[in-house]
């Protein structure tokens, strides 16, 4: 009964997203009152809804209902029950329902806190977003329904959920990542709703501005854990691996950064209006176009989902409804040319202009090396060949530098023109200051330098100075100043902080595959390795087998245990990584095969500073959240 | 001339949808018609009932035949197994079955409890016939036909109404 409830009111949320999507805009374009719906009260009823049928889904899973094939394919009997509850996103079916959730919450979020006397504006954001979540239901009902069941004969276990997504991180990363797609859609509709309203750009950029703070937000959060979900769980100790999912959230992630600095521009000077709605446009393109690169099968990653020719195809029909629908109005829209204001090569505006053109670049240089095995496939007749990490090193580079550069004096900038640069020597001394005490440090603690290393930690140097210095240009006292500024002081050095974590890594990190029988030992770096014992064991829904390896630096030694796990019900096997992890580096220890008898394969690293990349993360993601709530306080 | 930047970004990104879509239909293509026509490929399995004994493409030999991917790890191909032994029980044709990366004792006691409509099951523990099938996953059939070519391919669960669309005509030809 429960799973036909969940079914029956997707249904009805899908009828009303068809209502809630037309009746605004017939109102406001015929201007009969019949038309004219409470959208507040709708958005909200929306929203209940929507939850009712994910927690119709929900329940299935918690009470192991294997009649309904999602949670056959997704769960097992002997699943943990946070699992089974986390399940619910585990796959494609479910996390499109979990995404519509996310879309009707910001929507509700959007149509409460924000402050327009022009209730026809707000009416047309919401019929948009409405628009956009009917497509989105129809999607989910027509080609992956998560409420269909398996009948007559229903399994009696469940296949299981995929063992490396049973996990802490995992259970959350996606939604948060859900969470940061769906919020591009508010500057989306916002961005349409502006050319149609032919809004002023400062009124609608304000508007926009917390939203699109919010949805970076949580798309920095959920990609920084996906990135330390993948370190620890996929067992080779990489960060990033550039994967076309993993370029699938960071071009909308680029995007989201280009499109807020943008933003504050159109809201304070009235300019880059034209931009804005375009970067608006293209940013939740980008998050639409991931969606259809993972789902429709036609790039492969290790983000294995259910894969789908017709998914892909309805989902590049979405795209092209909306992406070409918006920018059909902004072709033929007549922009207002009165907003030219002159700037000079040193102002505020010309470094947001920077910022934006160096972001944006770099999007599309990311978003074309993801594609292009695709056409080098179709050109060349079916040879493959794959763009992988030194490409997009190469490219990321230069564009890091310029930013990095660029983001240590953006803050001393003033509008339409800077008039004093005293603020230069200082930040190129203290920053060397910083840098050299870095390197320093890292000598002390590593004994090595690392020539290649040294342009990342002066850029980190510089961003942080830049950031932490910037209150000797008013007449604040420090603290005072930084308390003002909180969200984007955090921000900017959450990218510091990030950027030496990169840069420390990716040059200091020791690797080493070795070969031990139990009982052996190894010399690596400055630590004795040492394979302590290894044996059998039992989990919930898998058995493994577990070493016990010891590292021993001459002052302590840390015992880490790596697990092989066979998951039962699947057959599935993981590896389980060992990490100690320390203020300056981590520990790092996968088991590889088996040779014979006792004697395994490891791989064992040593990953100095790794920690600070997720502190960065988490750091920029505070940092836009806070100015997101900072600017609808502003509003309000 | 400002119309014409204006336009830019929709002809772009129009241009994008399209080699997207082209690469889609490409995809679909391929699935359908990988190994479509050719002879069934050579293999040397052991048989999932007898460790002893190796099967090769020859013990495939009254045909025409369907070839099924299963594993009791595999959902789907549980609610299709009372199709496939309706066509066993009513003589339609012969099902040879190719378990696939399996528990070998839960298949044999699936196998037991449910009833086997396999003349005999190919053990493929590593998947290396599915491998040169080109399966995608379980629940996978193949039409072998008289001449043992592969005819037609059905990647899903099989039914009544897949074996009239898809299967019924070749067994006429």
């Amino acid at each position: 009964m429960i799973p036909e409830l969940g079914h029956i009111i997707l249904i009805t949320h899908l009828i009303l997203c068809l209502i809630g999507g037309t009746m605004p805009l017939l109102a406001e374009y015929t201007g009969l009152k019949i038309f004219q719906i409470p959208i507040k009260k709708l958005s909200v009823f929306l929203f209940l809804l929507i939850s009712i049928s994910f927690l119709s889904l929900v329940y299935s899973f918690l009470v192991d209902d294997f009649s309904v094939a999602y949670v056959a394919q997704n769960s097992n009997i002997n699943l943990p029950d946070y699992y089974k509850f986390a399940a619910t996103w585990g796959a494609h079916e479910g996390s499109l329902v979990l995404w519509i959730l996310a879309m009707n919450a910001w929507i509700v979020g959007f149509l409460f806190f924000t402050h327009a006397k022009d209730r026809d504006f707000l009416a047309s954001v919401f019929s948009i977003s409405c628009q956009v979540m009917f497509a989105f239901s129809l999607f989910t009902l027509f080609t992956s329904n998560p409420f269909e069941r398996i009948l007559p004969i229903p399994p009696l276990n469940g296949a299981d959920l995929n063992p490396s997504l049973q996990d802490f991180a995992f259970t959350v990363h996606p939604p948060l990542l859900y969470f940061g797609y769906s919020g591009l859609l508010i500057p989306f509709a916002i961005a349409v709703s502006a050319m149609l309203f032919s809004k002023e750009t400062k009124e609608w950029a304000a508007y926009s501005r917390p939203w699109t703070l919010f949805s970076c937000s949580f798309l920095t959060l959920g990609i920084g854990l996906g990135s330390w979900w993948a370190y620890y769980e996929l067992g080779w100790g990489g960060w990033w691996f550039w994967d076309p999912v993993e370029n699938a959230a960071f071009v909308p992630w680029l995007l989201s950064v280009a499109l807020f600095h943008s933003l504050i521009t159109s809201q304070n000077r009235g300019i880059f209006g034209k931009w804005s709605i375009l970067l608006s446009i293209f940013a939740f393109a980008t998050s639409l176009l991931g969606t259809f690169l993972v789902r429709s099968g036609i790039l492969t990653s290790v983000h294995a989902f259910a894969l789908d020719p017709e998914r892909g195809l309805f989902i590049l029909g979405i795209l092209a409804f909306f992406i070409i629908g918006s920018l059909m109005i902004y072709s033929i829209k007549d922009f207002e040319h009165g907003e030219d204001k002159a700037y000079a090569l040193t102002s505020k505006e010309f470094g947001f202009l920077l910022n934006n053109l160096l972001l944006v670049v770099l999007a599309v240089s990311i978003l074309f090396g993801t594609i292009f095995p695709l056409i080098y496939e179709a050109v060349t007749n079916g040879k493959q060949i794959s763009v992988g990490a030194p490409y997009f090193e190469i490219i990321l580079f230069p564009f890091a530098i310029g930013l990095g550069l660029l983001q240590g004096v953006a803050l001393y900038l003033s509008w339409e023109k800077s008039t004093s640069f005293d603020f230069v020597s200082r930040l190129l001394i203290e920053s060397t200051s910083i840098f050299a005490l870095i390197v320093l440090v890292l000598f002390v603690l590593f004994d090595n330098l690392y020539l290649n290393s040294f342009a990342t930690i002066f850029l980190a140097s510089w961003i942080a100075v830049g950031t932490l210095q910037v209150s000797k240009k008013r007449n604040l006292g420090y603290w005072d100043f930084l308390r003002k500024r909180l969200s984007v002081t955090l921000a900017h050095l959450g990218m510091a902080i990030l950027v030496l974590g990169v840069g420390v890594v990716s040059s200091y990190s020791l690797e080493k595959e070795i070969i031990l029988a139990p009982d052996d030992s190894i010399k690596f770096g400055d630590q004795v390795v040492k394979f302590e014992s290894i044996e059998d064991s039992l989990g919930p829904n898998y058995f493994s087998k577990k070493a016990v390896i010891s590292f021993d630096d001459g002052k302590d030694v840390s015992n880490l245990i790596t697990e092989k796990r066979t998951y039962s019900p699947s057959g599935q096997l993981t590896t389980e990584a060992g990490i100690e992890t320390e203020i300056f580096k981590d520990l790092y220890i996968s088991m590889g095969d088996n040779l014979e008898d006792d004697i395994w394969s490891f791989k064992i690293q040593i990953k100095p500073f790794i920690r600070w990349i997720w502190l960065g993360a988490l750091l920029i993601s505070l940092g836009s959240f806070l100015a997101g709530i900072k600017q609808i306080r502003r509003l309000a | 001339m400002k119309k014409i930047i204006d336009v830019l970004p929709l002809a772009i990104f129009i241009g994008l949808v399209v080699v997207l879509f082209s690469f889609l239909s490409e995809k679909d293509d391929q699935l359908e018609t990988v190994l479509i026509d050719s002879s069934f490929p050579e293999f040397s399995l052991k048989a999932l009932s007898d460790d002893s004994r190796i099967l090769s493409k020859d013990d495939i030999s009254d045909l025409p035949a369907l070839i099924n991917v299963w594993a009791t790890w595999c959902i789907a191909c549980r609610v299709e197994h009372p199709f496939l032994m309706k066509l066993k029980e009513e003589s339609i044709l012969k099902i040879y079955g190719l378990n696939y990366k399996d528990d070998k004792n839960k298949a044999l006691e699936l196998l037991k409890r449910d009833g086997n409509p396999f003349e005999f099951s190919i053990y493929d523990f590593e998947g290396r016939l599915a491998i040169d099938l080109g399966v995608y996953g379980a629940p996978e059939t193949f039409f072998i036909d008289k001449r043992g070519v592969i005819r037609e391919r059905h990647v899903g669960v099989i039914d009544e109404k897949v074996w009239e669309t898809k299967f019924a005509k070749y067994l006429d030809e």
